[in-house]
């Protein structure tokens, strides 16, 4: 007997991926690997500096969470629920997290679209990847009532205008825009959500954005 | 009671973005600089050899403690290397602390370091968000200062704090990080005419002036990246009172928990709903800094009521000027009644009774993250063996008859926390 906690593994040759799109996004990215690019050499402090490039194109299975990225591309929400315990997750967990569950394996569930901002901030600062969107809110969300808050971009609204407990909906992009991850959705308010009036806070944040929205604009 | 386990000695190399020097060659200088405290210390009697890096990302090189190791000549050596994210440093010294406290070994030596220079900073905090879970948080554009902000903005307000409270840490500890000519600020900032702090004491208002990162961070709140080293010697009680007589300083407590990767997972999580009560810790407070606080109180019999009286010198993980604030409650400092009180009454100052950061600390003196927890570490230690004078460039940042001292190392969102004790003998 196989014990009901075990994850199915699909055979060496089971996995056929008849659905290709794996190019669809990819552009003129090149995977160029390992490579020297040039150097640079200071006379003063004989100070010698090599330029290193790495490229590499990742696969990453979602194996036994496929239904969240699949979910994705379908406009779906997928959490999960433990049948023991009853916690609900989302991003979800496959194995409830209670130690005195012993490791249930959760149910899949479909969660409502909407969730409750438990906290928040103004990003002016982001990775290389990142920075033209500046400012933006970041927000961590419980969706539908869960167990845990997951964290993303909060749009259709003057950051400083955020708020603490505010309702918020999903917003999914174009359904062949969607690659199956995080990025395919965003928050924005709920409909007939109105923000608070001005405020001294909301001034000082909108002061602190003023800069980061002028220099976004100089990027190419 | 199993033996007692000391750090006999130790040093940091300066910390800087960018620096030029190898991660071989500031082991070498680290070593040298610790035989001058530890004169009868030679590379003989080391035992084994924990190295503490975080990210193999910044040097694209795998197992890089191998080049440093055979560097050093200690092939035949045991070594391990120990990473765990912000929390590498102080790991690495658990590893050590457990090492000897086994019995297994008498001299253990931790070397610590990182190469953040070799990318850009927005690069950097790229490759530091993949320490963050990158299915669910990096892609949707976070990086560590985002995740921090957004923990920070709801601490402030559940806990009456202002930006300008949060500032008070980071006008602190880079202004007594000018007097510590190791420091990153004192190197790229206040000896540096092209930085706007060029020999300036930073205010407040400097503070809440800089640019915004992250609401409520700015700029001054932020810690840099950094290239740098450090060395702690990790021994026996006995070697350390043989060989490094006048420099030793005890490990009276160790302490290392754990937490979360996604900060939002921490809101109702049954493992600390049942250690410290329901929807503790949120997403405010660092549950796994208040455990291993906890564990290093109680194996040096330290009340936890009275630890900001009985701790004399602390170096703590002030990645930003929140989470300083936020470790001040975390381990029992203060209390969300008194902690805007702790904050404006200025004591974790010099003048205050838990001087923190005095060595610059990660916002003043640097964050290259493999290295920093045993910078904080071996700063700590200047202070209880009263080297702190001849180590940084005045006694001003000197904290007199110190006998006990806290070290703290901080990974993730609060995801790996290591607190140390360290007793004058
Ligand atoms: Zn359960």
């Amino acid at each position: 007997m196989t014990d009901k906690r075990m994850h199915k593994i699909p055979g060496h040759n089971d996995v056929k991926w008849d659905d290709k799109n794996s190019d669809k996004f990819r552009g003129d990215v090149k995977e160029t690997g390992i490579g020297f690019m040039g150097y640079d050499y200071d006379t003063a402090t004989e100070q010698f500096k090599v330029f290193l490039h790495y490229d590499q194109l990742y696969y990453w299975k979602y194996a036994e969470v496929s239904k969240l990225g699949k979910g994705f591309v379908d406009g779906e929400f997928w959490g999960t629920k433990c049948p023991k315990c009853g916690d609900k997750f989302f991003p979800p967990r496959v194995n409830c997290w209670n130690l005195d569950c012993n490791l249930e394996k959760s149910d899949w569930i479909k969660l409502k679209e909407e969730g409750i901002v438990h906290t928040f901030t103004i990003a002016g600062w982001s990775g290389k990847s990142s920075l033209k969107r500046l400012p933006f809110v970041l927000a961590y969300v419980i969706v539908d009532g869960c167990n845990t808050a997951i964290a993303n971009e909060l749009r259709g609204i003057d950051p400083w205008d955020a708020e603490f407990g505010m309702p918020v909906k999903v917003v999914w992009k174009p359904k062949d825009e969607r690659q199956g991850t995080v990025t395919d959705w965003h928050f924005e308010p709920a409909d007939g959500w109105k923000p608070g009036p001005m405020n001294a806070e909301k001034e000082r944040m909108k002061e602190l954005c003023q800069p980061v929205i002028e220099w976004v604009k100089t990027m190419k | 009671m199993s033996r007692k386990v000391c750090i006999a000695g130790g040093n940091a190399t300066p910390f800087d973005y960018p620096m030029h020097i190898t991660p071989e060659a500031m082991a070498a200088n680290c070593i040298v600089e610790t035989q001058k405290d530890i004169p009868d210390f030679t590379l003989r009697d080391l035992d084994f050899m924990v190295y503490s890096h975080f990210s193999v990302h910044f040097g694209k090189q795998l197992c890089p403690e191998w080049v440093i190791h055979d560097h050093l000549g200690l092939v035949g050596l045991p070594h391990v290397r120990i990473e765990n994210g912000g929390n590498t440093g102080g790991s690495a010294l658990y590893g050590a602390f457990l090492a000897v406290k086994s019995g297994l070994f008498d001299c253990v030596g931790v070397y610590g370091w990182e190469t953040m220079d070799n990318v850009t900073q927005s690069q950097g905090s790229e490759f530091i968000a993949l320490a963050s879970d990158t299915r669910y948080e990096a892609l949707a554009g976070g990086i560590y200062p985002i995740y921090y902000a957004a923990m920070a903005y709801k601490f402030m307000k559940e806990n009456n704090l202002t930006e300008e409270d949060f500032a008070m840490a980071a006008m602190k500890n880079r202004n007594y990080a000018a007097d510590n000519e190791k420091s990153q600020f004192y190197r790229s900032d206040y000896t540096n005419p092209d930085s706007p702090y060029y020999k300036k004491t930073l205010t407040i208002d400097d503070v809440m002036e800089s640019r915004l990162i992250s609401y409520p961070l700015k700029r001054l709140d932020c810690c840099l990246m950094s290239r740098g080293g450090a060395f702690a010697l990790v021994t026996s009680e006995e070697w350390a009172k043989k060989h490094a007589p006048g420099n030793y300083v005890e490990i009276a407590g160790a302490g290392l928990s754990s937490c979360t990767i996604r900060a939002g997972d921490r809101i109702d999580f049954p493992g600390w709903n049942e250690m410290y009560g329901k929807g503790y810790p949120d997403m405010t407070e660092f549950a796994a800094c208040r455990r291993s606080g906890e564990v290093a109180y109680d194996m040096a019999g330290i009340e936890y009521k009275k630890a900001a009286k009985e701790v004399d010198v602390a170096e703590i993980h002030d990645a930003f000027s929140s989470s300083e604030t936020q470790i001040y409650k975390a381990l029992h400092w203060a209390n969300t009644d008194n902690i805007r009180e702790f904050v404006r009454e200025k004591r974790t100052f010099l003048d205050g009774d838990v001087p923190t950061n005095v060595g610059g600390g990660l916002m003043g003196y640097g964050h290259p993250v493999g290295a920093t927890g045993i910078m904080s570490a071996v700063e700590t230690m200047y202070h209880l063996n009263d080297t702190a004078p001849k180590k940084h460039l005045s006694s001003k940042t000197y904290v007199k008859d110190a006998n006990t001292g806290l070290v703290n190392s901080h990974a993730g969102t609060g995801t790996s926390i290591s607190n140390f004790i360290l007793r004058r003998p």
